[in-house]
This record gives C-alpha cells, sequence and structure tokens, in this order.
C-alpha cells in the first residue's frame, strides 16, 4: 500500500560533520546516509567536507577519497568502477545511478548519497535486493528449448538477434526498479522494470520456444500491469536502456495475440 | 531483517516532467470522477424546481463558484490530453526520453491553454 511517510525507526537523524583538514580552497559538502545495525540507533546523516583538488571526477571517487582519508567506518558495495557490474548503484542528488560513472559535476549544491530507495537497508548504503533477486528467478531467464537437442547450435538471423538489442545490456543493478513508485508501493506483488525487461528479453528471443507459457505467466494485474508510464525507470538507467518501453512491448504483444 | 530501516524514496527523489504528468493525473482522476456525480446532482437539482436550481446557480457565478469551475474545466482538459499520451504510448511510441519530456510539457502547457480556450468559447468571447 501506498506510504508516504518513513516508519518510525526509519527516521533519519542529524549524525557528524567531519571539517575539512587540508585547508583546502575547493570544497564541497557530502551528505551521506549512515546505519549501523550493530549500535541499535536510527538512521543518519552524517556530512563530510571533501577537498575537490584532489579528488577525480566521478562519485565513486568521492566515496573512496571519504574512506580512505576521512572515515574508515562507511560502507558500500563496489567493484568494477566503470559501469559493468552495476554494484555501485545508489541515490546520489535524488536520482539512481551509478556511482562509478556519475560525474559529480553534474550535481548542484551539496551531493546527497543515499541508498536505493525502498528498500530495507543492511548496513550505510547497502539495501537488501533479495526480494529482487527472487522475482528475477520467478521468470525463469534461462533459454528453454527442447526440441533441438543440447548438442546442436541453435541458428538465429541478424534480425533475430537485433531484437535483444537494448535488454541484453542490463547488468541487473536495480536502478531502475527501485526508482519506481509502483515497486515502491508494490514491490512484493509486481516485478518492476527490471525483471520485466529481463522477461522481455526472454520473451523475443527467437531460440526460445516457450514464448507464450512466459506470457501467460507475466500476464497478471499486479505483475504487470502495475506500470503507469511514469518514466522514472528509463531516467534512472545507467546504461541508457529502455524499461518502460520493454513492458509495453510485452502489453502490446498481450493485446494482440 | 526486520528491524532495519527503509530507505528514504519519495521524500528524496528527484521529479521530473513524466513523473509530475503521471501523479497529476491520479489526482485530476480522482477529482473528475468525483465532479461527475457533483454535475449529475447540478441536473437533478432542475428536476427539484426552480428555486433549488436558481441556489445552485447563484454559487456557480460567485467567485469561489468561478474558481470552481475553471479549476473543474483545468483537471478535464489536463485528463483528456494526458490520456491522449498515454493512448500513444500504449501504442508503443513515444518512450524516447526525450519524447516522453517533449509530451509530457505538451500537456502540462496544453492544460491551461485548453482551459483558457474552454472558458472563452463558453463565455461566448470568441
Amino acid at each position: 500500500m501506498v506510504q508516504i511517510n518513513l516508519p518510525e525507526n526509519s527516521k533519519i537523524q542529524k549524525g557528524k560533520y567531519f571539517k575539512d583538514k587540508t585547508n583546502s580552497k575547493n570544497i564541497r559538502k557530502v551528505n551521506i546516509y549512515r546505519w549501523d545495525p550493530s549500535s541499535g540507533d536510527k538512521p543518519r546523516i552524517d556530512t563530510y567536507e571533501v577537498d575537490m583538488d584532489n579528488c577525480p571526477s566521478k562519485v565513486l571517487d568521492i566515496l573512496n577519497k571519504i574512506k580512505n582519508e576521512i572515515d574508515p567506518t562507511i560502507t558500500y558495495r563496489r567493484s568494477c568502477a566503470h559501469g559493468v557490474c552495476g554494484s555501485c548503484a545508489m541515490n546520489m542528488g535524488g536520482k539512481n545511478g551509478l556511482a562509478c560513472t556519475t560525474p559529480h559535476s553534474e550535481i548542484k549544491g551539496d551531493i546527497n548519497i543515499y541508498p536505493l530507495p525502498h528498500l530495507k537497508v543492511k548496513k550505510d548504503l547497502i539495501g537488501d535486493l533479495d526480494g529482487l533477486y527472487k522475482q528475477y528467478k520467478s521468470i525463469e531467464p534461462w533459454l528453454k528449448n527442447k526440441s533441438i537437442s543440447e548438442s546442436k547450435e541453435i541458428h538465429q538471423s541478424q534480425k533475430d538477434r537485433s531484437k535483444l538489442d537494448g535488454a541484453y545490456e542490463c547488468i541487473m543493478c536495480a536502478c531502475c526498479s527501485t526508482s519506481c513508485p509502483s515497486y515502491w508501493w508494490n514491490g512484493d506483488k509486481y516485478l518492476g522494470p527490471a525483471v520485466l525487461l529481463q522477461a522481455y528479453r526472454w520473451i523475443v528471443d527467437s531460440r526460445d520456444e516457450e514464448r507464450k507459457k512466459r506470457l501467460e505467466k507475466v500476464a497478471d494485474e499486479l505483475k504487470l500491469y502495475r506500470c503507469h508510464t511514469i518514466m522514472n525507470c528509463t531516467n534512472a538507467c545507467p546504461k541508457g536502456l529502455n524499461p518502460a518501453k520493454a513492458i509495453a512491448e510485452i502489453k502490446k504483444m498481450l493485446a494482440t495475440t | 531483517m526486520q528491524n532495519n530501516p527503509l530507505s528514504p524514496h519519495i521524500q528524496i527523489y528527484k521529479w521530473h516532467i513524466s513523473s509530475l504528468v503521471s501523479i497529476t493525473t491520479r489526482i485530476t482522476g480522482i477529482i473528475n470522477t468525483i465532479v461527475i456525480s457533483l454535475l449529475c446532482l447540478w441536473i437533478s437539482s432542475l428536476l427539484l424546481g426552480e428555486e433549488t436550481y436558481k441556489s445552485v446557480n447563484y454559487f456557480l457565478s460567485s467567485f469561489i463558484g468561478k474558481f470552481f469551475v475553471i479549476g473543474i474545466i483545468w483537471s478535464f482538459s489536463f485528463q483528456m490530453l494526458s490520456e491522449i499520451r498515454h493512448i500513444i504510448m500504449d501504442l508503443g511510441y513515444g518512450f524516447d526520453l526525450k519524447i516522453t519530456k517533449i509530451t509530457g510539457s505538451i500537456v502540462i502547457i496544453g492544460s491551461f491553454i485548453l482551459t483558457i480556450l474552454i472558458y472563452l468559447i463558453g463565455r461566448n468571447l470568441i
């Protein structure tokens, strides 16, 4: 159900203030969401003054700088640092994206960094994505083809292959799903843009033989039709994909077949 | 996981044209359903005789009444344009980010233009 306010244990409090010690003249304030599961306190916002003269261009560089030089207790996920793994997905300046590909020059004013919206927080900037992975599993994201034996190659024309463009590039960073208000209110039932984009990827794959079954499975008032084309997903996607269009295509396929 | 806090969502998420149009469509939709029942009341006031009809008319031509009517016209215009945008989207077009911005702005600006037009036509000024 729609719940605008945060529950009592999630109300954000004012946190610590870390003053700049380098005497730099080019300083930006970075506000970061913090929550420590061992302390039992409510979440807080810590503010860091960061010397921008010695900081590379991306938001992830700021986080690394804070962790290395100011406060080693800050927790966040990161791995590849060039937009391939999807680990460092978070909310920066009010918009979801990958910290490693978002330039901090794009954010005006103080830089606000939160975990992905409407998730149970595990620690600091790490949200719990178990629900999303369960939903991903539920669409059975693997090739189903019984008629051609496993030893034989399955041919695909260039035209059929091009149908997968814009869907196979998804790195499952969850930026889109966690930006979607429908997913916030109905995340337990609505599949969300990330999973529906993957469902679309398997529905349009010419090698897959269970297209009809897949369509039937996803055709559900709550699973699919909670998409109201708010377009937050496409706006947030760090890979420039269009989950909203994929969902519309699934709806269209259901209406025409 | 029971005691873990929920990360902030609508409080911090940035608005953009498409999300604004979407939420306004919902709100105007609710307003319109209420307004349609009010319209029915207005019509049934005709059946109740001259007195009731006059008093309803008196309200509608007062300052607050006019504000009401113009608001309703805007709400209908917005809903109409937004639904046209939705029909186009249901056909699978206009999902490009730039195009959603353009169509969204058309809906917002167009709703005000339509309101003025309908008001002027209704008052026989054009």
